[in-house]
């Protein structure tokens, strides 16, 4: 029962609270995500480490004609992905000024889209999976359209949504054919892992499935929606939809696409073909974080490179590298809104997100600029903090594969100080402060950052908490 | 050479002995049908009778419990008692008849409700139309129950004629005449091929009892000519019927004549009859001929699903463009055909049923925004409808988000099992091509979606009646609740089916 609270709670709390006037609606909204982001809390403190299969199941008769069940479970690559998206939703939650358009109807379908993703990340079974993982996409899309930013909000939600589908419905014949081609007639996750149809079928299933996430991840070269999608998203909204909506592709790599297909080989490999595209991704979005000059934008690129990072790791198969990825999506889900609130912060005193046409506002916000430039260093991968880690073991992994895709990767390294650098220093420093008078954050402000920065610290200084709960678990799903 | 063979049933010993006991039993396995026809009478008899202010709304009572009562019927006898063939086996109360039965008769109840305050605002005449969509859905009925191909053909007549005078109901109105009349030719046409068809089924079978032709044809004679040409003539007329590409063209006319309440009733209740006639005729009586017909078959549906969802994408008429996903669906749905067996055939009882509500229900809220001057159905006519009542604008986006196939809503689930199925039966690429057209499909369903949502400086207000919001909401209800739980549809379905293949 606490798995299905989980994802119930806020669904329905959500379309309640669509209807409430808005100062309820946010009262209610932040103790709806409060109780999530606890009960989150009590499966991590309840989780048991040494036990590799699924905790906390729940199993109940769907639609027992086609063998589809309700399937929930929590094991270690999930776990820390289900507490985050608690903690993000509970931020995206706080982040949401009540003065908005709409700011009930934004909550409820916040709420809406949390329950979808902590749906696709404890579905144990196939079709559930699958469900979760389209549902999610209709909060996203009205999220996107109704309360985007921008001139064409609408245009952004529907390439997002179409972007999204045309891999997602390839992945529904992946779905059905591992259900016919394996022979055993089950969408059992647990189950069908030990049962891999032929290396040719492996092959074909692998592609649509793989497809589906690489676009929602995104992966070089399918991300041409996320820079339109970025930007049309309301800041508390990118909270979660940068947060967790993309590592939601990057966990189904995890849960589905490896342990289901271990020899996806027949024209070629495509377990070749995935991190090549990674380490171009990181390469890509770094070189295109350098070429803009909105903030906001950049953020989005530096996005996609680092979830180069994360793709990098749990193809390198093995186990340093599939930990690293898992540490990696903890981070970058801390890090990237972090970052993303910032600079809407900023462009709410300054009234612009152009990076060159801001410089000198450290003197004006010192608070801000200490925090910016905390997560700043996060992003860059700075030792002590808590990406350095992450990128480290992803790369550790992807040396083992092959020391060329860990140098092309490296590249991402080198490059991301160049972006984030050039971005804080431009920002904050200047020979003269901003012409302007502009506040500085406010109290509550860093109150939402608070959890995030000490996140950054405590990953970093000690990531061997969360690893060592979380090996065991890579290795079980490379080895079944 | 060709021999015929008139051995039965007139040389039947049978028929002369037909008893009282026979006669009861016989009327008691159509007794959905038959009651149905009674009220028909009796709402014919109210229509002339009474005064003209009163008969609108009795006729529109007479009529929703004539459907109640049969639909209660036929649960009746689907749940307690034994049901099989009748008149000699010229038609059957099985549960395949049964399940179609009731879905006709919710269709029923469905069109009643939103015509009778659509009729209101446009001051048309209420006695008549309902009884055509009674006469109608006791020609849907019929097919259901129609075990042979005699039948299939009176009860393709009773409802096409019905039909064809719905459509041009509205006198005064050129283009309902225009629908009228296309959709009289066309459907005249596809009869003419259905019929030419079956007369040649017969003369190779020489009988005309679909379970008897399925023993008299075995796999041995596919090379027939004569056998191969009736399927294709009759495939052609099912096509049409069905209203699949590429014999779809007559439909986005007739639909955009037709006034609202008759094109919501023919987009749920042609489909899902013509369906019946499919799966009787083609997998209940020449099972041993499938690679020729799921052949021709395959080749329909590919068509259908490029045609329908490539050409929903240009339309501006939300009539036009419900109609072009129809086709669309259609195709969708010829998979289960295809793909045959319990599994299949469950799966396309079970879309033909959820496909009542989403669609109908789709057009129902189109019908909302009529004005006593005519039928209004573009986009702009949307417009504000979020403003205007915003559960109406809710239930709108349910129907488009399940028509496109999103869960949690139940179009997901029947595009899940269809697509199961095909895949089973080994026509991947198939699926493959409907999954991509569905990807297509979503843009003009969510197209939809775009006025509905938009905000309006000032909004006209809308007062859907009691009856509208019943039917809406019931449709509403059923698109996520059959998602929420397919189970038991399903399972229903899978008895359906049972008939058709034999378990």
């Amino acid at each position: 029962m606490t798995l299905t609270v989980l994802w119930l709670l806020p669904l329905i709390g959500g379309l309640l609270i669509a209807f409430m006037p808005p100062h309820l609606a946010k009262y209610m909204a932040v103790l709806v995500a409060l109780g999530s982001l606890a009960i989150a809390g009590f499966v991590a403190l309840e989780f048991e480490p040494d036990f590799h299969k699924y905790q906390f199941t729940e199993v109940l008769p769907w639609i027992p004609p086609l063998h589809i069940y309700y399937r929930l479970g929590v094991d270690g690559i999930s776990l820390w992905l289900v507490v985050l998206n608690a903690l993000l939703t509970l931020i995206a939650v706080l982040a949401t000024p009540v003065s908005m358009k709409g700011a009930s109807r934004f909550l409820g379908l916040m709420l809406a889209m949390s329950a979808g993703m902590a749906g696709v990340l404890m579905a144990t079974d196939l079709v559930l999976f699958y469900v979760f993982w389209e549902a999610m996409l209709i909060p996203a899309y009205f999220l996107l359209w109704l309360f985007g930013e921008g001139d064409r909000p609408g245009r952004a939600a529907l390439k997002f949504v179409l972007y999204t589908l045309v891999g997602s419905l390839l992945m529904l014949v992946g779905v059905i054919g591992e259900y016919v081609f394996t022979g055993q007639q089950t969408f059992d996750l647990a189950k069908l892992s030990t049962i891999a149809p032929s290396a040719s079928i492996q092959f074909g299933l692998f592609f649509v499935f793989a497809l589906a996430f690489a676009i929602k991840t995104p992966l070089f070269p399918f991300h041409a929606w996320l820079p339109d999608a970025y930007a049309a998203a309301p800041t508390p909204m990118l909270v979660t939809f940068a947060g967790m909506m993309g590592k939601t592709g990057a966990y189904g790599f995890l849960r589905i696409a490896i342990p289901l297909f271990p020899d996806p080989s027949w024209l070629w490999d495509w377990r070749w073909v995935v991190p090549v595209l990674a380490v171009l991704g990181i390469v890509w979005g770094a070189l295109m974080a350098i070429a803009q000059r909105d903030m906001k934008m950049l953020v989005a690129y530096s996005s996609v490179s680092h979830m180069g990072f994360i793709v990098l790791g749990i193809f390198s198969l093995n186990v340093q590298g599939q930990q690293g990825a898992i540490l990696q999506m903890v981070n970058h889900g801390v890090i990237i809104p972090a970052l993303f609130l910032i600079v809407a912060w900023i462009y709410d005193r300054t009234g612009t997100r152009d990076r060159s046409a801001i410089a000198g506002l450290a003197p004006r916000m010192p608070i801000l600029a200490g925090v910016f430039l905390l997560v700043t260093l996060a992003a860059l991968g700075l030792p002590g903090l808590n990406s350095f880690v992450g990128e480290f073991m992803t790369l550790l992994g992807a040396w083992q594969l092959a020391p060329w895709l860990a140098v092309i990767g490296g590249i991402g390294l080198v490059l991301a100080p160049v972006y984030m650098l050039r971005l804080y220093q431009g920002a904050m420093y200047a020979p003269e402060p901003y012409p302007r008078r502009v506040d500085d954050i406010y109290a509550g402000q860093l109150t939402l950052l608070a959890p995030l920065v000490v996140l950054m610290f405590a990953l970093g200084l000690a990531p061997g908490v969360l690893t060592s709960l979380m090996t065991s678990v890579a290795q079980s799903g490379l080895a079944k | 050479m060709i021999t015929l063979h008139f051995d039965e049933p007139l040389k039947n010993p049978d028929v002369l002995n037909y008893t009282w006991t026979q006669a009861l039993a016989d009327l008691g396995q159509i007794s959905p049908i038959a009651a149905l026809t009674g009220f028909m009478l009796l709402a014919i008899v109210a229509d002339m009778s009474l005064a003209k202010g009163r008969r609108g709304g009795v006729v529109a009572m007479i009529a929703v419990t004539g459907f109640a009562y049969s639909m209660a019927t036929a649960a009746y006898r689907w749940l307690y008692a034994s049901n099989g063939p009748a008149y000699h086996g010229y038609a059957t109360g099985d549960s395949f008849a049964l399940f179609f039965e009731v879905l006709f008769a919710i269709l029923g109840i469905l069109t009643v409700a939103i015509s009778h305050p659509y009729l209101r605002t446009r001051g048309l005449r209420e006695g008549e139309f309902h009884v055509l969509i009674m006469a109608a859905v006791i020609g849907m009925m019929v097919l259901g129950a129609a075990t042979s191909l005699v039948t299939v053909f009176l009860g393709l007549e009773l409802f096409s004629i019905a039909l064809y005078i719905a459509c041009g109901f509205v006198r005064a109105d050129s283009r309902s005449q225009e629908s009228a009349a296309k959709y009289l030719l066309v459907g005249g046409f596809a009869s003419a091929f259905v019929l030419y068809g079956m007369a040649l089924v017969y003369g190779a079978s020489g009988t005309t009892l679909i379970p008897e032709i399925a023993k008299r044809i075995a796999s041995s004679s596919a090379g027939d000519p004569l056998l191969i040409l009736g399927i294709l003539l009759m495939g052609v007329g099912f096509a049409f019927k069905v209203s699949a590409a590429p014999f779809h063209m007559w439909t986005p006319d007739v639909y955009q004549g037709a006034p609202i309440p008759v094109t919501a009733f023919m987009s749920v209740g042609t489909k899902a009859a013509a369906f019946a006639m499919i799966v009787r005729v083609f997998a209940e009586g020449l099972p041993h001929l499938g690679p020729e017909w799921q052949l021709l078959l395959a080749f329909v549906a590919a068509t259908s699903m490029i045609v329908g969802n490539l050409l929903a994408i240009a339309q501006s008429s939300l009539k036009r463009l419900l109609a072009y996903s129809g086709i669309a669906q259609a195709g969708y749905i010829l998979i289960g055909v295809i793909a045959g067996g319990k599994q299949g055939l469950a799966a396309v009882l079970f879309y033909l049923f959820i496909y009542l509500f989403m669609n109908f229900g789709a057009f129902a809220v189109v019908t909302l925004m009529t004005s006593p001057e005519g039928d209004r159905d573009s986009f702009s006519d949307l417009e504000g409808l979020a403003r205007r009542s915003w559960p109406m604008a809710v239930l709108m986006s349910v129907f488009m988000l399940s028509l496109a196939g999103f869960p949690p809503f139940v179009g997901f689930f029947g595009k899940l099992f269809l697509f199961t199925a095909g895949v089973n039966a080994g026509y991947t690429w198939l699926v493959v091509l409907a999954v991509l057209m569905s990807a297509v499909s979503v843009y003009y369903y969510v197209r939809v979606l775009v006025p509905v949502w938009s905000p309006v400086a000032e909004p006209e207000s809308l007062r859907p009646s009691i009856s509208n919001w019943l039917a809406i909401g019931l449709s509403g209800a059923a698109s996520l609740g059959l998602g929420i739980y397919p189970t038991w549809l399903l399972l229903a379905g899978q008895l359906g089916a049972g008939p058709i293949t034999g378990q």
